[in-house]
């Protein structure tokens, strides 16, 4: 199992040179001179050449994408060109909240995608399958704003169940009800996709050898469905749920957006909005990272939970 | 024997897409999907002629008649600044369908040449291949981001977004569809033959991977457009006043307490074309390409 890993770690290393590479491309064809943008309209030509060799702008591209891949092995970003603080401060203050968001998300929706697509198949052709997979079809189509408008509109507006913009605090220190709302948005749009998944995989199961003999041993029904259809269905499901990781960080960054909820999509986004490129750069940065480490977590998982992973 | 003889029986004509008798028909025997058909007709027909059947100019604003409800007058209602919302509906389909099909088209050709190349050649393989794993690295919204980012927010960013967010997906299924064109005997026969690599390529290989790539599109285009919208809700896409569903959405959002259907009714439109766009590309996989079926 070690060695997948390595090899898996090892795959992904182009993966995040392309990434450091974008995200240094991010500093270098910007339209505007950024020596010109920090030292202001009215700058002198000198203090431009200043801030220019500073910077290290005048270097050739190649050295300076070394450099700037070891300033990033040393955590410097940067500093922002608005608020003129660490881009790695922000990030830092950022990502709690953007984690805490997709885990409420994935929290939400596993277990209820995971149900529901569960049913779907043990009743398939019914009047359940029927209605589950037109919900799930529905829940793919839907984009992310629109649920989060409805939600905002009624659950937070008319009803005033929950709050809708910003964070209160960490969950554990009142802000389990600011969660609720922007948590609700994101996870919405997985149960779709999770449900399908999990029909399909839950239907081959169930037509396998050792469900036939699960159920000749006179086991109870809940019982094979649960931890002989299940179980097994879960494999595809969670690599499954790993390809819907794009999924989950697109819509954490509209959720964000839409929520005021201050997370590393929302500060991207208002990053690029006022061309504070040192801040878009790192929280696009931390962001690619965030999607590659979901799918190195997920491939781990896969060799975990599917033993014959191992042996190919 | 010439190659003429062989082209003849070149199996691409017996499963190519177009030469399959009665796939229209059933796709209409099935009713959802010849319901979301006729209504993806409909949508992209309006999108059309869209100059044609909007009642209203999309862009005139009367501040008389700001953030009127949905009437007779006005079917839609109006938008804060009293522009008719279902022509901006009509103009703003027009522009995120145009973005979509841009995005599918150029991103569906560059990953089918990539994935197909791959096949064919096996020492590209592997540089191909992960060329694409890198390009899987980016979720498409961060693709629109950075693109926005360096270029600036604008259509073109969207687009690029769009191909990006494409090609990789479309070059893995048409190298797996490929690959299995390349096992079959007539490929081996055509080079014994000595049938140039270019023929080998596009009328064996190539024209027996299309159907599974057109399916494999059509499934995706409710993603894409589900991409695009959301960048345009973000701001990083069409800029006002240029009407697109996204935008509009996100522009409806600050009067969302006053007058909920300045950004519901957009949104909404969204849904209904990916909802149909689905739907058909789901029937289109089962009449076609039962493979792809997962």
């Amino acid at each position: 199992m070690g060695r997948q890993i390595v090899h898996r770690l090892l795959v992904s290393f182009p993966a995040l040179l392309g990434v450091l590479f974008l995200c240094f491309c991010l500093l270098q064809v910007v339209p505007a001179d950024p020596a010109m943008i920090i030292a202001g309209p009215e700058a002198k030509a000198e203090t431009i050449a200043a801030i220019r060799l500073e910077l290290g702008l005048d270097r050739p591209i190649p050295i300076q994408f070394a450099e700037y891949i070891g300033r990033v092995l040393r955590g410097d970003l940067g500093r922002s060109i608005i608020s003129n603080k660490m881009v790695s401060e922000e990030l830092a203050l950022t990502i709690g909240p953007t984690i805490e968001l997709m885990l409420g998300g994935m929290l939400l929706a596993v277990p209820i995608g995971l149900t529901l697509g569960t049913l779907a198949a043990v009743r398939r052709g019914t009047i359940v399958d029927r209605f589950i997979m037109a919900f799930s079809v529905a829940g793919v189509s839907m984009p992310v704003f629109f649920i989060g408008l409805i939600l905002i509109q009624y659950m937070g507006f008319q009803w005033g169940l929950f709050p809708f913009t910003g964070r209160t605090g960490p969950i554990w220190d009142g802000g389990l009800p600011s969660l609720v709302l922007p948590a609700l948005t994101l996870g919405s749009v997985l149960i779709g996709p999770i449900a399908r998944l999990t029909r399909t995989a839950v239907l081959e199961v169930l037509g396998a050898d050792f469900v036939r003999t699960a159920r000749a041993k006179g086991l109870r029904e809940t019982v094979v469905i649960v931890h002989h259809a299940l179980r097994n269905a879960l494999i595809p499901v969670v690599t499954l749920i790993g390809l819907q990781a794009a999924f989950l960080l697109g819509g954490a960054v509209v959720t964000e957006t839409m929520f005021s909820w201050p997370g590393v999509g929302r500060l991207a986004v208002g990053a690029i909005v006022s061309s504070d490129f040192p801040t878009a750069q790192g929280a696009i940065m931390i962001l690619a990272i965030a999607f590659l480490s979901i799918n190195l977590l997920v491939d781990i998982l896969y060799v975990y939970l599917d033993p014959r992973v191992q042996r190919t | 024997m010439s190659t003429e003889t062989l082209d003849t029986v070149s199996p691409a004509e017996e499963t190519g897409l177009l030469s399959r008798s009665g796939v229209l028909r059933r796709l209409m025997r099935d009713k959802v999907a010849a319901v979301a058909g006729l209504s993806l007709t409909l949508i992209v027909l309006a999108a059309v002629f869209a100059p044609v059947v909007a009642p209203y100019d999309p862009y005139l604003t009367d501040l008389t008649k700001v953030m009127q409800p949905p009437s007779a007058e006005h079917w839609f209602g109006t938008d804060n600044t009293g522009r008719d919302i279902l022509s901006r509906v009509l103009f703003g389909t027009r522009n995120t369908l145009m973005l979509g099909l841009i995005g599918v088209i150029i991103g569906g050709f560059l990953g089918g040449v990539l994935g197909i190349l791959a096949a064919y050649y096996p020492r590209a393989d592997g540089w191909i291949m992960r060329l694409v794993d890198v390009m899987l690295a980016f979720p498409a919204i961060l693709i629109g981001l950075a693109v926005a980012a360096i270029f600036g927010a604008g259509l073109t960013a969207v687009v690029i977004a769009l191909v990006v967010a494409t090609v990789p997906d479309v070059a893995r299924v048409a190298r797996g569809s490929a690959v299995g064109v390349m096992g079959q005997e007539f490929m081996e026969a055509g080079r014994a033959v000595g049938v140039s690599d270019r023929t080998l390529i596009w009328r064996y290989l190539t024209l027996n991977c299309i159907s599974t790539i057109f399916v494999f599109l059509t499934l995706r285009f409710g993603q894409i457009i589900l991409i695009g919208s959301a960048l345009g809700f973000l701001g990083m896409g069409a800029q006002p006043p240029t009407a697109e569903l996204g935008m509009m959405a996100a522009q409806g959002r600050d009067f969302l307490f006053m007058a909920p259907h300045i950004a519901t009714i957009p949104s909404f439109a969204i849904f209904v074309i990916v909802l149909a766009a689905n739907l058909l590309g789901d029937a289109f996989r089962d009449v076609l390409d039962p493979r792809l079926q997962q």
